[in-house]
């Protein structure tokens, strides 16, 4: 199974390591071990097969391969291999999704998913009206 | 025709039962829930609002096709519109066209860039899970504000019918 390319130049927190509380960091970053908080990064981050990673995720290119719990903002896309089990919420423009994959949250993908609450109003309306709406009343 | 020849194992998707049909079969009577079960490829091009679109082949929705309804397919490409839950036996494909709102349950998901998806999402092996799909809660929503007119709606109808 393929996994995603990292760089040369990226921070690795190793399958031996455990990590708890806020990161930050520029370009990119590898996860392989476990980690339970925040990061907050405009680069790029993998969590890798090892990994066991729980908490909220705000980076511009997520890539998970392992186990991932929690909430992910991407400002530019999602990935997820066939190894990746995720459980959370995803908001991102866009998200690739690889067979095997395991993926449960409520999502939000659209070119216009990060354009604030206006945008996400109208579009948990239409869910709601679909859900709750659409088919009701087509029964009648 | 033999009787014997290619035949394919299906699942009706309101009861879950497994049938065995010839390939050629267009549709056929469940013998669980004694109802109606089309067993055909389509391509949906046009606006479709239904109760329910539930097709045990793989089903298409083209750029220019809508459905609103609850759809339970084997397979499911989206490259026009769907407003509704989904529940796939296999996989959904949503092309760069493709816009999905409602939740989706499947075996496996592919997501073109530019597509759109809003909805709560279970994929993986072995999902769907048995049972009927999920009704979508308002939880699922992540909350702007508690007060949204939809919950009202929702629960008032709960309060009319516990009446």
């Amino acid at each position: 199974m393929p996994s995603i390319p990292g760089s040369s130049s990226e921070t690795v927190l190793g399958a031996d390591a455990t990590f708890k509380g806020e990161l930050s960091y520029e370009g990119a970053m590898r996860i392989e071990g476990k980690f339970d908080g925040k990061i907050t990064s405009k680069g790029r981050l993998i969590v890798g097969k090892t990994a066991h990673v729980s908490g909220e995720l705000t980076v511009a290119h997520a890539g998970l391969e392992g186990q991932f719990k929690g909430n992910v903002v991407a400002s530019e896309r999602v990935e997820l291999t066939g190894s990746a089990q995720v459980t959370g919420d995803i908001r991102s423009p866009r998200l690739v999704v690889a067979e095997g994959a395991t993926l449960v949250g409520n999502v939000v993908i659209s070119p216009e998913a990060l354009k604030g609450d206006h945008r996400g109003s109208s579009e948990r309306e239409q869910i709601l009206q679909t859900a709750a709406g659409a088919p009701a009343a087509a029964r009648r | 025709m033999s009787k014997t020849g290619d035949r394919r194992a299906l699942r009706c998707p309101r009861c879950d039962k497994g049938v065995e049909v010839s390939k050629l079969t267009k549709s056929t009577l469940c013998s669980g829930c004694h109802r109606t079960m089309r067993t055909e490829d389509e391509t949906v091009s046009d606006y479709q609002a239904r109760a329910e679109y539930y097709n045990e082949a793989c089903v298409e929705v083209a750029k220019k096709g809508v459905i609103i309804s609850e759809v339970r397919v084997r397979s499911l490409v989206v490259k026009g519109e769907v407003k509704g839950p989904i529940r796939a036996r296999e996989g959904v494909t949503i092309h760069k066209t493709g816009k999905v709102y409602g939740n989706l349950a499947a075996q496996a998901l592919s997501v073109e860039e530019g597509a759109v998806l809003v909805g709560r999402v279970e994929v993986g092996p072995g999902r769907p899970t048995g049972g009927p799909p999920p009704v979508i809660p308002v939880a699922i929503v992540p909350a702007a504000s508690s007060a949204s007119r939809p919950t009202v709606a929702i629960n008032a109808k709960a309060a009319a019918g516990a009446q």
